[in-house]
């Protein structure tokens, strides 16, 4: 755990060791926090933009079932919920693992 | 629901799988110490992925989600996906940041972070009672279960239960055993999937993938139950439903015993890629859970069974075995779902109760009470620990306040209302302080119990913040008080704050 003693850009300035997500630092940092934004966005949408349309679309148990597309018989969404969105977090994990895989490596390379 | 008959095929069993368990433990233990190899590949993904699910699969994945299920249908998919969509949460917001920090426990890595022992001891108090309430939904899948076994009451089951969770932990700690990971869950998948494909098979619906035949079975219930079971808000409010899958995603995400996996695997990115096979591996499980809970109606539909809501309620969390004794599955089958569900909460009970007992000793006593100890003396009060851990457990799963589920959900909304901001701010914003830390953790605490305690007063109280999601509201509350005191307080020493831009967010 050996710690460098300076950055090395710009001694003269005043060291800036600010950490905030919504201010990422300039480089690997900001990169990540982009893939990081585009996951939970992708992760947050489709867990809780089902639940929200269906409180909003559908507040009436008859017409509910009446109204909504029909898989195997079994209304689309219960699927959604019960299947797809785990297969959904699995791709999700493996798409976030490619782009940081890509991110380590271009950076490691460049140093 | 007492039944008088002492079933022989489980019991037996019980003993093959406990000996057997012991021995491989003993013949692999020298294995274990070798570590991984340099080169990992997908193949070594899968084995650490397999390791992170074995370590997540307990009582409540294996009886809880289909015991929900049975109960409130579409409802119970809240946690299902809470349970699955938390680690998208822990990957991408920080397993790889407290990887490179380098603390391997909750208490560890507060202390180094905030550089404060009030914040650690807090913060260890905090994990001896996650796994506490956690261990009470356990022990209570394994009263029900050894109940169901003895033809006994729950309260005598219970303190069996424990006595033989205690003589198998001192048995492997004794003989020194290590439980193969990968083995382990391989046994509790199968012992939980293949009696699935027969009960779909003995009710004539399609066995070969239950997990999309259930469908079928909720089909062809009356028209009132079946609407019931798909329209989703029948059980619980759209509310409800958000909070708690919240809730049980970021409880995952700040759960110590989750967090720890993570650095089991030898480096950095074989633990991300370890998360996706993990989830898939988990993802098998609650795939196939409902399909219990479906059956199980089926059955009671062409049988002309009819449970009222209490009988219902003291049947859920025992539902994935009795649907396999309905149907007139054979005894060997019913029983390899009942010993599933004993390895299952065994397994996390003894590690829980290790690692708490752990924290115990040093995190509190070493660190708190007597700093000078030797290792004899504080194993002693690990010991003592434990033994103590294990008691105060028994006495609250005597009256179990919930299902294992929801139980199993409140220790996910203190670790979600605690450490889950206690972790993200630590990384993500440098200007958190110990101030800061220590005021989130105490809020957070009284934002997970007051429901608890005065949700009776109060029914406004327990509707906004429900004992088992609390964190909707909870975690974005204590995320404000933390940095609200922190900004009031000093920033922390620069050298912590160096460490996090050069070795917590660099490549």
């Amino acid at each position: 755990m050996a710690m460098p003693q300076t950055n090395g850009q710009d001694p003269l300035k005043r060291e800036d060791l600010r950490i905030n997500f919504f201010r990422p630092r300039p480089g690997f940092m900001r990169k990540e926090v982009t893939i990081i934004w585009i996951t939970l966005a992708a992760w947050a949408i489709m867990t809780f933009g089902m639940p929200i349309h269906l409180a909003m679309v559908h507040s009436d148990p008859a017409r509910t079932l009446a109204e909504v597309p029909y898989i195997f018989g079994i209304p689309a969404y219960f699927w959604y919920s019960g299947q797809f969105l785990i297969l959904w977090f699995i791709f999700l994990c493996f798409f976030f693992n490619v782009l940081i895989d890509w991110l380590n490596s271009s950076y490691r390379r460049r140093r | 629901m007492i039944e008088s008959t002492v079933k022989y095929t489980p019991l037996l069993l019980l003993g093959c799988v406990l000996i057997v368990s012991l021995v491989v433990g003993l013949l692999t233990r020298q294995h274990d110490k070798g570590g991984y190899g340099i080169q990992v590949h997908s193949i070594g993904h899968a084995k650490i992925g397999a390791a992170i699910a074995s370590n997540w699969m307990s009582a409540a994945s294996f009886l809880g989600i289909a015991g929900v299920f049975f109960l409130h249908g579409y409802f119970a998919f809240a946690y299902i996906l809470g349970w699955t969509g938390g680690y998208v949460l822990l990957l991408v917001l920080m397993g790889s940041q407290i990887r490179r920090f380098g603390k391997y426990t909750a208490p560890d890595f507060v202390e180094a972070r905030y550089d404060s022992s009030v914040a650690r001891v807090f913060s260890a108090v905090i994990a001896v009672v996650i796994s506490l309430i956690y261990c009470v939904a356990q022990y209570k899948g394994i009263g029900l279960i050894f109940a169901w076994m003895f033809g006994i009451e729950y309260t005598q089951a219970l303190i069996f239960g424990i006595l033989v969770t205690f003589a198998f932990l001192m048995v492997a700690d004794a003989i020194k055993a290590s439980r193969n990971q990968q083995m382990h869950y391989l046994i509790l998948i199968l012992s939980f999937i293949i009696p699935l494909m027969m009960i779909a098979k003995k009710l004539g619906y399609n066995w070969l993938v239950p997990q999309f035949s259930y469908g079928s079975a909720l089909r062809d219930l009356p028209t009132q139950v079946s609407s019931d079971y798909l329209y989703p808000w029948t059980f619980g409010t759209p509310y409800e439903w958000i909070a708690l899958c919240f809730t049980l995603m970021v409880g995952t995400a700040g759960l110590p015993h989750v967090l720890s996996r993570f650095y089991t695997a030898p480096n950095n990115r074989d633990a991300r890629w370890g998360v996706v096979w993990g989830l898939f591996f988990i993802g098998l499980l609650y795939w196939s859970a409902p399909a219990f809970g479906a059956f199980a109606r089926s059955w009671m539909t062409t049988s002309g069974m009819v449970l009222d809501p209490v009988e219902a309620l003291a049947l859920a969390d025992i539902i994935v075995i009795k649907t396999a004794e309905w149907v007139g599955l054979n005894e060997i089958l019913v029983s390899v779902l009942a010993i599933g569900g004993i390895l299952a909460a065994v397994s996390t009970i003894t590690g829980l109760l290790v690692t708490g007992a752990g924290t115990i000793s040093y995190d509190i006593y070493y660190r708190l009470i007597n700093p000078n100890a030797n290792e004899r003396h504080l194993r002693l009060v690990a010991k003592g620990a434990t033994l103590v851990l294990a008691l105060l457990v028994l006495v609250i799963a005597v009256n179990p306040p919930g299902l294992i589920a929801q139980i199993t959900a409140v220790a996910f909304a203190l670790a979600g209302n605690t450490l889950f901001p206690v972790f993200l701010l630590g990384i993500w914003w440098d200007r958190t302080n110990k101030y800061g830390a220590i005021a989130g953790m105490l809020v957070g605490t009284v934002i997970t119990f007051a429901p608890i305690l005065f949700g009776h007063l109060s029914p406004t109280l327990r509707a906004v913040l429900p004992p088992t999601s609390s964190a909707l509201i909870g975690a974005p509350l204590v995320i404000l008080t933390m940095i609200i005191v922190s900004r009031l307080t000093p920033p922390p020493p620069e050298h912590l704050r160096r460490f996090l831009v050069e070795k917590v967010h660099s490549p």
